[in-house]
């Protein structure tokens, strides 16, 4: 039964293909972003391609510092602008100055509980992973454009409104999977109540949602009510899993692309759609957010099982006791084929989480997971190094090798 | 049949069928407890509002089902019915949500969509000329118009599913199994956020920036409404808000009108309407709202037959101008009195309330209201439609 349901998409007759943007607005023109369904297909002989690859290379962990010359050499534009840059996200929060402020101004139409409840994880203690990653493709697109040196309040916007639809989402999904804690906090559900956080998660969303009309750029609106759609449709895949191992990792990445990928990638597009009218920019935008999102999630997947609760703010092996098999699952399943059974059954069996776990640490799921990683990371370099060269440019390339070595 | 099966099977229902149909949320509004208003039902007579509003269905061209056909066909939608099958026999609320959302039932509608197709086709099109894509006219209201009128509908059975999350650490034993809960609330949500995705998908769809901030502000207000409704006395049970009327106004705009009031301006903007026309839409959509819910608020003191066992919100407008007339503190008293063992007589409690003031100037600001939302039709031309509206109105402020 839980099979039938996947033949999503296929005759799907209200697919976003009819929305196009009015006459001579710029943007969706070209591919506008590979329909996941190609691009989780691309992936299946990509799977392939990991799994000869990481048996070929014995030594997987030393990759990781690889890609960073090959990245100089993959690079279309010939030369690093030269400026010192240290850390990509000082350098984008210098733009993002008074970020928080800015939501927690947004919310505060209504002084109650409900504000506070909003406000929760707008405490700045957060990453600013997606506003850090707008802003800088914001001036990097700008630049590429014609030279200006500022980012537009409505970019500017897109910053805030990303990192309030991520929040949202962060959120409705706290409760849906029963989570009681995030960024070393308490979760919302866990503070107030599964049916306040409800209601906390919907406010945020309504107003993300005026913010970003109030851009007036129907465009815009388009592009980010695509990642709404897309996050919600992630969650229905979470719900699924599939029998057959190939359809299991796209199914992995489908859902890996919408419930983290479509927000980086459409937000970097929407910025590059306010700054820039050529469409080439926007499709690199959008594929630099797509390879970075999904490159951040496998590594987020990786993480799950090599750190610990106290680096990650949040348990681990979380992913294992929600039913869910992540990429170093299903990497170590080509080991251990008798995973099969407990990522069939969920992991709901006494004992199936903490053996997934191990059998996971003893294949080379994480190191083939990593690699995917990188994979995805060069990719985003080789879009994002068709841009001119400028230091948030440089910023974002670093940035995509941040997301690699983090550990937390 | 169950109940997802009766879900897989409506889409075909509505596709070959002509007659009206009121599926998925029409009865809900009745089925959760806590929002009591919106009842399709007038406030003598059933009879009488059921000829109102079909009169007025026949006037906007087809049934207002507007769920549309690809929501309902959408894979994610089976999906739910699946797992919703799942929830049968336990207790969740959702359970009780779906149920109301699925039954077909005559009294019940999805009467803010309506109320946006009437009020699109009284303005007719407008004089400025023609508007552009996606404007197609049938029966008098342009084909945005009707999908403004199925967003209305799907924002607010979005939030109707999502305040029927249940919070997991306050659950009995007789409530089941935990797990249970947390499947349910997971569900819930999930078919919430769905619902949302839908609207915020077809809001893109109408590009135009002023309508997705109409209705986005308006979401933003019915959640805030939502919350005050549910949690403002949470800690305080069974006692009426300590608020004055004017509080309890505002609120009720929030939970019972802007929604209705900002999509019938914003059906005006969709026509290219001026600024004028759009606010006296707006004051409809507001008005009618606050008497609908007054009418509604009035039933449990008005209607002849009332059993003893006929509970009311103690937050109603009845309660709550009963409250104003006597002061918080007498009031309290009387609450005082008619609790026995720890219970509240109901039955006891409205008779007291009766007796006082609070259910006259009810009636009267029902029909303040409603006199109100008359007051803004004038400026409409005269035609079916803006009559239907009338009756609309008519319905909820007959009191014999």
């Amino acid at each position: 039964m839980t099979s039938c349901w996947w033949r999503w998409r296929r005759g799907c007759p209200w697919r976003p293909a009819t929305r196009s943007p009015g006459p001579g607005s710029p943007g969706r023109a070209g591919p506008c972003g590979p329909r996941p369904t190609a691009a989780a297909r691309a992936q299946i002989s990509y799977f392939y391609l990991v799994k000869s690859l990481t048996s070929a290379c014995s030594n997987m962990y030393s990759i990781s510092r690889l890609h960073h010359t090959t990245s100089a050499t993959c690079c279309c534009s010939k030369t690093w602008s030269g400026e010192k840059y240290t850390d990509p996200f000082t350098l984008g929060r210098r733009y993002l100055k008074g970020l928080y402020e800015d939501i927690r101004k947004e919310l505060l139409i209504c002084p109650t509980e409900l504000k506070e409840m909003s406000e929760y994880y707008f405490d700045g203690r957060g990453k600013a992973f997606r506003p850090v990653i707008v802003v800088l493709m914001a001036r990097a697109c700008n630049i590429h454009h014609n030279n200006s040196r500022d980012v537009q309040a409505s970019q500017r916007a897109i910053a805030l409104i990303a990192e309030m639809i991520h929040t949202a989402s962060l959120v409705h999904d706290d409760v849906i999977d029963d989570a009681s804690s995030r960024r070393g906090k308490h979760t919302v559900n866990k503070i107030w109540g599964e049916k306040k956080a409800v209601l906390a998660g919907d406010f945020i969303l309504s107003v993300a949602s005026i913010a970003l009309a109030r851009i007036g750029n129907t465009t815009v609106i388009s592009i980010l009510t695509q990642v709404i759609e897309d996050l919600v449709r992630g969650e229905f895949l979470q719900l699924g899993s599939k029998e057959n191992e190939n359809e299991r990792f796209a199914h992995y990445l489908e859902k890996t692309f919408k419930k983290t990928a479509s927000l980086i990638a459409n937000s970097c597009k929407a910025v590059s759609v306010l700054g820039c009218p050529d469409p080439v920019v926007h499709e690199i935008a959008y594929q630099y957010g797509k390879n970075v999102g999904i490159a951040f999630q496998l590594i987020d997947d990786v993480l799950d099982f090599t750190s610990s609760s106290d680096q990650m703010g949040k348990p681990t092996s979380a992913d294992l006791k929600l039913g869910l098999a992540t990429g170093p699952v299903l990497f170590a399943c080509q080991q251990f084929p008798e995973m099969n059974a407990m990522i069939m059954r969920r992991f709901s069996l006494p004992g199936d989480v903490d053996r997934a776990r191990q059998y996971v640490l003893q294949s080379d799921g994480v190191q083939q997971t990593t690699y995917l990683a990188q994979r995805y990371c060069h990719e985003a370099i080789r879009e994002i190094s068709k841009l001119r060269p400028s230091p948030e440019r440089d910023a974002l390339i670093q940035l995509s090798e941040t997301v690699l070595t983090r550990d937390k | 049949m169950s109940l997802p099966q009766l879900l897989l099977r409506s889409p075909r229902y509505l596709r070959t069928s002509g007659t009206p149909c009121h599926l998925w949320w029409s009865q809900s509004l009745g089925t959760i407890s806590s929002v009591g208003s919106w009842r399709g039902q007038s406030s003598k007579s059933p009879a009488y509002w059921n000829q109102v509003v079909s009169e007025a269905e026949k006037i906007v061209g087809y049934p207002t089902s507007f769920m549309s056909l690809r929501c309902l066909l959408s894979d994610e939608l089976s999906n739910i019915a699946l797992q919703v099958r799942k929830l049968v026999g336990t207790q969740h609320p959702l359970l009780t949500t779906v149920r109301g959302l699925v039954q077909d039932s005559r009294n019940n509608l999805q009467l803010r969509g309506l109320v946006v197709l009437l009020i699109s086709k009284a303005a007719g099109p407008s004089s400025v000329n023609a508007p552009c894509q996606n404007y197609d006219m049938v029966s008098g209201i342009y084909s945005c118009q009707r999908s403004l009128a199925e967003i209305t509908e799907l924002i607010h059975t979005a939030l109707l599913v999502h305040r029927g999350i249940v919070n997991l650490s306050e659950l009995q034993s007789s409530d089941g199994p935990l797990k249970d809960m947390h499947f349910g609330n997971k569900i819930a949500i999930l078919s919430g956020d769905f619902l949302l995705a839908n609207a915020c998908n077809g809001l893109a769809l109408l590009q135009n920036t002023k309508v997705v901030e109409l209705l986005a502000s308006a979401l933003r207000d019915l959640v805030r409404g939502v919350y005050h409704e549910n949690f403002t006395s949470a800690k305080e049970d069974y006692i009426t808000n300590d608020i004055g009327i004017s509080t309890w106004k505002e609120q009720t705009f929030l939970s019972h009108g802007a929604l209705l009031a900002k999509s019938c301006q914003a059906a005006m903007e969709l026509a290219k309407h001026d600024a004028e026309v759009q606010d006296m839409a707006f004051q409809y959509g507001k008005h009618m709202a606050m008497s609908h819910k007054i009418n509604s608020d009035l039933q449990p003191f008005i209607k002849e037959k009332t059993s003893d066992s006929t509970t009311f919100n103690l937050n109603s407008a009845p309660v709550v101008l009963h409250q104003e007339f006597l002061g918080r503190d007498l009031w309290i008293k009387q609450i005082g009195e008619a609790r026995e063992k720890g219970r509240l007589n109901y039955a006891k409690l409205r008779e007291t309330i009766k007796a006082g003031k609070g259910v006259t100037s009810a009636i009267d600001l029902c029909r303040y209201h409603g006199n109100k939302a008359l007051k803004a039709l004038e400026s409409f031309p005269p035609s079916e439609a803006r009559s239907a509206l009338e009756n609309i109105v008519f319905a909820v402020t007959r009191f014999s």
